[in-house]
C-alpha cells in the first residue's frame, strides 16, 4: 500500500471517529465517558494522516517513490511480504463505511430479547426509599431490581415513569425494555418489564410509560419479569443517550 | 505530485499497467456511495443490524486504546534507548519476566494497547518472554481493572486479589513456558530499519503509522468475528451448564473469548453472570483479558499467525486452570 494511501485511511478512520464524537451518535455504541477519548484519538490520527501527506508530497517534489520503502523485509509466514505496507490496512475502511453509510442504530428489540437474564441482584439488601414526586421518574433497571429483589416493597402505592422501548413478549404483549451498557454496547444488559393493559405496538417503538406495580412475574430469581400496570402511554422520540 | 511517482512506479517495478492502490481507494469510494441507498436497504435487517452495531461499538470502543498503544510504541521506538531496558530489566531472562509481568501493572490500558508496545518493547531488544509476559499481565492488573472489580463485585473484596494473583501467575508462568518451550521465528519482530526516519520525531510518527494501520486491521477482523457469533451463538447453553461444577467455569471462559469486551468493563458483565459460581467469573475475568477473539486477532497480525495458534490456547489453558486453583484458594 502507498504511503499516499495510508494517510488517507488514517485520515477516513480518524474523521469517522471524530464525527460520531462531536455530536451524540457515538452513544449507541459506547458509553457517555468515552467521549474525550474519542476526540483525542480522533484527533490524533487526523494529524498523522495529514502529516504523512505532508511528507509524501515532499518526497514527490524530490521525485522519490511514495512506495513504502522496505527492501530487506522479509516474506513472512503468511507469504507476504511488507513492501507494499500493512495490508491489512484496507479493513479499516469497514468501520469507517458502516459509520458514514449505514450509521448503525443503537441496540434494540432484537438484542434485548436474545438476553435471558433479567434483573442483577443489588448491591444493598433493601433499597432505599424512592425520591418524593408522583409520578416518580425510575430507570426500567431500577424498578426491575426492587420489583424482583425487594418483592415490590418499595413500589407499592407510587405511581412511576419509565422511558423504554417495546421488546414483543413471545407468550403475548410485550416487555417495557431498556438496556444498560458497562463499557460498549457488546456488553449491553437488559431490563424488561411486562407492559399490563398496554396496546399493542411495533417492536422498538419508543415509549414513556405512567403505571403502578402490581405483584406477579416471580421475586429473587435473576430470569424473573415483574409487570407494570400501564395507566398511561406516550410515543416518544428515542432519547439522546439511548442506554440507561 | 503522485502522478509522477506514480508513473515511476509503473516503469521501474511492474510490466504493464495495473492499478495501484490510489486508484483502488478512489473507485471503491465512489462504488459505495452510488450503492449506499442499495446498501441501507440489505442492513434493515434487525440481525444484521445488532450485529453492525456491536461491530462498530468494539472498534469505536477499543480504538481510543490502540491509539494509545501505538503512540507508545512509537515513543518507545523513538526516544527510549535500548540500553534503557538493558538496565531496568534483570540480565537473567527468567528473572524479567516476573519484573515485567508486575510492571504490566503501570499501563492503564485495555488489552488492545498492550500489543503494540509488547512488540515495540521486542523490536527495542527486550527479551520476548518478558515482553509477552508484560502483554498479558497489563490488561489484567492495571488499577483501572482492579478497581472497576472492586466496584463491580461490593460484596466480595477477595475477587480482586484472585483476579490479580490468578492473572499474574498465569502472565509469569507464560513467561517462563516461553523461555523454555518459544521458537524466535514465531515472531515477527526484526529490526524496523524502514520505520527509523530523519529524526526521533519523524520515527515516531513512522512507527506509531505503521503500527495502527497494522493492528487497526486485525482489529478490525476480531470485531467482526466477535459481532457475529455475539449475534449468531444462543445465550441459553449458559443456564443449562450453570450449576455444574468444572462445565460452568469452561463455559464463562469460553464466553469470554467469544464476546471479546475491555477488560475494563468485563467485571460488570462477569458480575451479572448472576447464576454461575464465583470461580466461574473469575475464570471469566482472568480469560478475557489475555485470549479473546479480537485479541487473538491482533496477536496473529502482530506477531504472526504461527505464533497466535500456539500461544493463546497455551494461555487459555494456563488462565483456566490458575482460576480454578486461586478459586478453590480463596473464593470458597
Amino acid at each position: 500500500m502507498r504511503r499516499d494511501v495510508q494517510a488517507v485511511i488514517l485520515i477516513l478512520v480518524g474523521g469517522a471517529i471524530l464525527r460520531i464524537s462531536v455530536g451524540d451518535t457515538f452513544l449507541n455504541y459506547v458509553k457517555e465517558s468515552m467521549r474525550p477519548w474519542l476526540l483525542l484519538s480522533g484527533v490524533t490520527l487526523v494529524v498523522l494522516g495529514v502529516l504523512a501527506l505532508i511528507d509524501v508530497i515532499r518526497r514527490a517534489r524530490r521525485g522519490e517513490t511514495t512506495e513504502e520503502p522496505d527492501p530487506h523485509d522479509p516474506v513472512d509466514d503468511e507469504g507476504h511480504s511488507h513492501v507494499h505496507g500493512p495490508r491489512a490496512a484496507w479493513l479499516l475502511l469497514l468501520p469507517v463505511f458502516a459509520i458514514f453509510l449505514i450509521a448503525p442504530p443503537a441496540l434494540g428489540a432484537f438484542a434485548a430479547a436474545r438476553d435471558t437474564t433479567n434483573a442483577v441482584p443489588p448491591a444493598e439488601a433493601k433499597a432505599p426509599p424512592l425520591p418524593p414526586g408522583d409520578p416518580v421518574d425510575v430507570t426500567v433497571a431500577d424498578y426491575v431490581g426492587r420489583a424482583v429483589w425487594d418483592s415490590g416493597l418499595t413500589l407499592e402505592g407510587r405511581t412511576v415513569q419509565m422511558t423504554g422501548f417495546v421488546t414483543p413478549n413471545p407468550e403475548g404483549g410485550w416487555w417495557l425494555t431498556r438496556l444498560a451498557l458497562s463499557c460498549c454496547a457488546a456488553d449491553a444488559i437488559a431490563s424488561k418489564i411486562q407492559a399490563v393493559d398496554a396496546p399493542d405496538l411495533p417492536a422498538d417503538t419508543w415509549v414513556t410509560v405512567t403505571g403502578t406495580w402490581i405483584p406477579g412475574g416471580g421475586t429473587k430469581s435473576s430470569t424473573a419479569i415483574p409487570l407494570v400496570q400501564v395507566q398511561d402511554l406516550v410515543e416518544v422520540p428515542q432519547p439522546k443517550n439511548p442506554y440507561e | 505530485m503522485s502522478r509522477h511517482a506514480d508513473d515511476k512506479d509503473t516503469r521501474e517495478k511492474r510490466p504493464g499497467y495495473r492499478p495501484g492502490s490510489l486508484e483502488v481507494l478512489a473507485v471503491l469510494l465512489l462504488v459505495l456511495i452510488v450503492a449506499q441507498r442499495w446498501l441501507v436497504g440489505v442492513f434493515d435487517n434487525p440481525a444484521l443490524q445488532t450485529g453492525a452495531t456491536i461491530f462498530i461499538s468494539i472498534v469505536v470502543q477499543a480504538l481510543p486504546f490502540l491509539v494509545l498503544g501505538v503512540v507508545l510504541s512509537g515513543a518507545i521506538a523513538a526516544f527510549v534507548p535500548p540500553s534503557f531496558w538493558k538496565k531496568a530489566l534483570p540480565k537473567n531472562p527468567a528473572l524479567a519476566v516476573p519484573v515485567a509481568g508486575a510492571a504490566g501493572a503501570i499501563l492503564p490500558g485495555c488489552e488492545c494497547a498492550s500489543v503494540p508496545v509488547a512488540n515495540g518493547l521486542m523490536s527495542r531488544g527486550v527479551t520476548p518472554a518478558a515482553a509477552l509476559a508484560f502483554l498479558l499481565s497489563a490488561p489484567a492488573i492495571n488499577p483501572i481493572v482492579l478497581a472497576s472489580t472492586f466496584v463491580a463485585f461490593p460484596g466480595e473484596p477477595m475477587m480482586v486479589v484472585a483476579r490479580f494473583l490468578a492473572s499474574l501467575a498465569t502472565a509469569v508462568v507464560m513467561g517462563w513456558l516461553w523461555l523454555r518451550f518459544g521458537k524466535q521465528e514465531w515472531l515477527r519482530i526484526g529490526p524496523r530499519d524502514h520505520l527509523s526516519g530523519d529524526n526521533p520525531w519523524h520515527t515516531f510518527r513512522l512507527t506509531a503509522t505503521h503500527d495502527f494501520l497494522h493492528a487497526g486491521g486485525f482489529l478490525v477482523i476480531g470485531g467482526l468475528t466477535a459481532a457475529f457469533l455475539n449475534v449468531v451463538v444462543p445465550q441459553d447453553w449458559l443456564a443449562a451448564v450453570a450449576g455444574h461444577p468444572v462445565l460452568s467455569i469452561l463455559a464463562l471462559a469460553g464466553l469470554a473469548v467469544v464476546l471479546s469486551i475491555c477488560s475494563e468493563a468485563d467485571a460488570f458483565v462477569a458480575a451479572s453472570l448472576t447464576e454461575f459460581s464465583l470461580t466461574a467469573k473469575l475464570a471469566f475475568m482472568v480469560v478475557g483479558p489475555m485470549v479473546d477473539i479480537k485479541l487473538v486477532s491482533l496477536q496473529a497480525g502482530t506477531f504472526s499467525r504461527k505464533f497466535a495458534t500456539r500461544f493463546a490456547p497455551a494461555t487459555f489453558v494456563l488462565a483456566v486452570l490458575f482460576s480454578m486453583l486461586v478459586g478453590w484458594w480463596l473464593l470458597t
